[in-house]
């Protein structure tokens, strides 16, 4: 078994409120793990740390052998939704991407085209993203988590605001991931989302995480 | 083998420059319609036309015509109208650090390193461009009875030699006047106005980083208030100082008090032991670094707390 993603021992705490307690887990690469719990319970920020934005208070987390905020600032090869989508508003979602896809520098127009395509927008539309649905926001967010073609992609409720069609297309479009060989942390609040697509599944509860599954 | 590795080095130190350039760009893309931005670059334009209303005011009732720039000289050559103006610029940067709901998507694409610098060259950017802003208002506001050769207008030689620059509260000495021409006076106050807010918008960052959101705010008020203290005319209200106690409190207020540092007539030209221009913008730049260089090593063990939406 091949670990993408090892957490050991970590907790965090904000002004002396503990947020995770003690979690340890092994995240196997290539497989779907779903991240089920309350809200305040605590998956966001566990997330949070996984992508390094977040420092642990103490314990450690190693993505890809890499030990996040030690080895490397942010995990590499890494796509994300955290939260609400946030794009330029007044730029179509093309060129929305293409700035971000200019950071690295490593895939070139036609391939975000392709992406866009593949979530269901139109990649020719100058439509700017102020005037995109939630939906549509949501779609976005999913083609710039992907189009670099990470190894890993943490997605924070990717599924919010899709209508039923929507809901259906990411599923089969999460399932293609995953059939490349992405390793995909999914956390949701939808039971149906974490039984139809997760692998594994992972509780956290105040803090505590357990395995359901 | 060594040919590849400097050449490596130097493709990933202009991807990196590349990605901060990105991110100070980014943040520029979000004054697009933002009110925020909006009110601040109205309320200084507001400021300047009340502030330089003295000097345009004066002008008009002598009848005389001003240099383009000498509004600005006027009214910014006093400290209370740099702290005013500088205390405006902390509206522009109030979502410091700039954590909107975007930033993850950039922020994962780089170094933590990198995405400072990017907010640093904003931060020197934006600050730039606020003061040219305020020059430009200064002399728009008084363009109806400016001129633009380089030389002092009789407004400013009425001001300066007869002590009416004096009575209505003006700075207009006679020292810069001699000393030089308007456009050379107007450089040097565009600078020390520029190092001064740039000295407090980089300690607000610091802090920010280090101690949060309110703390950097806070922190901006505490500066400023910390030079509008150490004033030798506050002193001299307090305790009615002698001629010679208010050299020495004038003298001690120039070294210590950074707003006095960036107050023009309080250097030294040649012949008094206040600091000289040159010593300011030594102090002004060593302070700046040392905020950005706390910054930066804040910023390994930050926590990003993303706010808002788009």
């Amino acid at each position: 078994m091949e670990t993408a993603i090892s957490v050991q021992h970590v907790y965090k705490d904000f002004k002396g409120e503990q947020v995770l307690k003690d979690v340890t887990h092994d995240f196997e690469a290539g497989k779907i793990h779903g991240l089920v719990g309350n809200n305040g319970s605590g998956k966001t920020v566990l997330l949070k740390c996984i992508c390094g934005f977040l420092l642990p208070s103490s314990g450690k987390i190693f993505v890809n052998c890499k030990q996040v905020g030690k080895d490397c600032d942010f995990p590499d090869n890494l796509g994300l939704i955290i939260e609400t989508p946030g794009f330029l508003p007044q730029y179509s979602g093309m060129k929305n991407l293409e700035i971000l896809a200019s950071l690295k520098n490593k895939i070139s127009s036609e391939t975000i085209r392709n992406t866009i395509r593949r979530v269901g927008l139109d990649p020719d539309t100058k439509k700017p993203v102020g005037k995109y649905s939630l939906g549509m926001r949501q779609r976005l967010g999913i083609a710039q988590a992907i189009m670099e073609d990470p190894s890993l992609l943490i997605l924070d409720e990717p599924l919010n605001g899709l209508d039923k069609t929507g809901v259906r297309e990411m599923r089969a479009l999460i399932k293609s991931l995953k059939c490349d060989g992405k390793t995909i942390i999914l956390a949701s609040h939808n039971q149906v989302d974490i039984d139809e697509l997760c692998d594994t599944v992972c509780e956290i509860d105040a803090g505590v995480m357990t395995v359901i599954r | 083998m060594r040919d590849i590795g400097v050449s490596g080095g130097a493709k990933r130190r202009r991807g990196s420059l590349k990605q901060v350039w990105t991110v100070a760009v980014y943040n520029f893309r979000g004054w697009h319609r933002n009110p925020r931005i909006i009110i601040t670059f109205a309320l200084a334009f507001i400021l300047c036309f009340l502030l330089s209303d003295k000097a345009v005011k004066f002008a008009e009732e002598y009848k005389t015509t001003m240099q383009a720039v000498e509004a600005f000289v006027w009214t910014f050559g006093d400290s209370n109208s740099i702290l005013l103006a500088s205390l405006l610029l902390v509206l522009l940067f109030a979502d410091m650090p700039f954590l909107g709901a975007g930033v993850p998507y950039y922020l994962s694409r780089m170094r933590r390193s990198t995405w400072l610098w990017g907010q640093i060259v904003y931060i020197c950017a934006a600050t730039f461009i606020y003061i040219v802003f305020i020059l430009v208002s200064t002399s728009v506001i008084c363009m109806r009875q400016s001129f633009i050769g380089n030389m002092w207008s009789e407004t400013a030689a009425i001001l300066g030699y007869s002590g009416a620059g004096k009575a209505i509260a003006l700075p207009a000495v006679v020292k810069t006047l001699e000393m030089s021409t308007p456009y050379e006076c107007m450089g040097t106050i565009f600078l020390l106005m520029l190092l001064y807010t740039l000295l407090l918008v980089s300690m607000m960052l610091a802090v920010n980083i280090r101690r949060g959101q309110f703390w950097g705010v806070a922190s901006v008020f505490i500066f400023s208030l910390y030079g509008f203290l150490i004033n030798p005319k506050t002193f001299n209200a307090f305790m009615h100082l002698t001629d010679e106690q208010m050299y020495i409190a004038n003298l001690w207020a120039a070294w210590v008090s950074p707003l006095q540092h960036a107050t023009y007539s309080m250097h030294n030209f040649g012949y008094d032991l206040l600091p000289r221009l040159w010593m300011t913008y030594v102090i002004f730049a060593a302070l700046i670094c040392v905020c950005y260089v706390s910054a930066l090593r804040a910023m390994r063990r930050y926590n990003f707390n993303f706010t808002g939406t788009d």
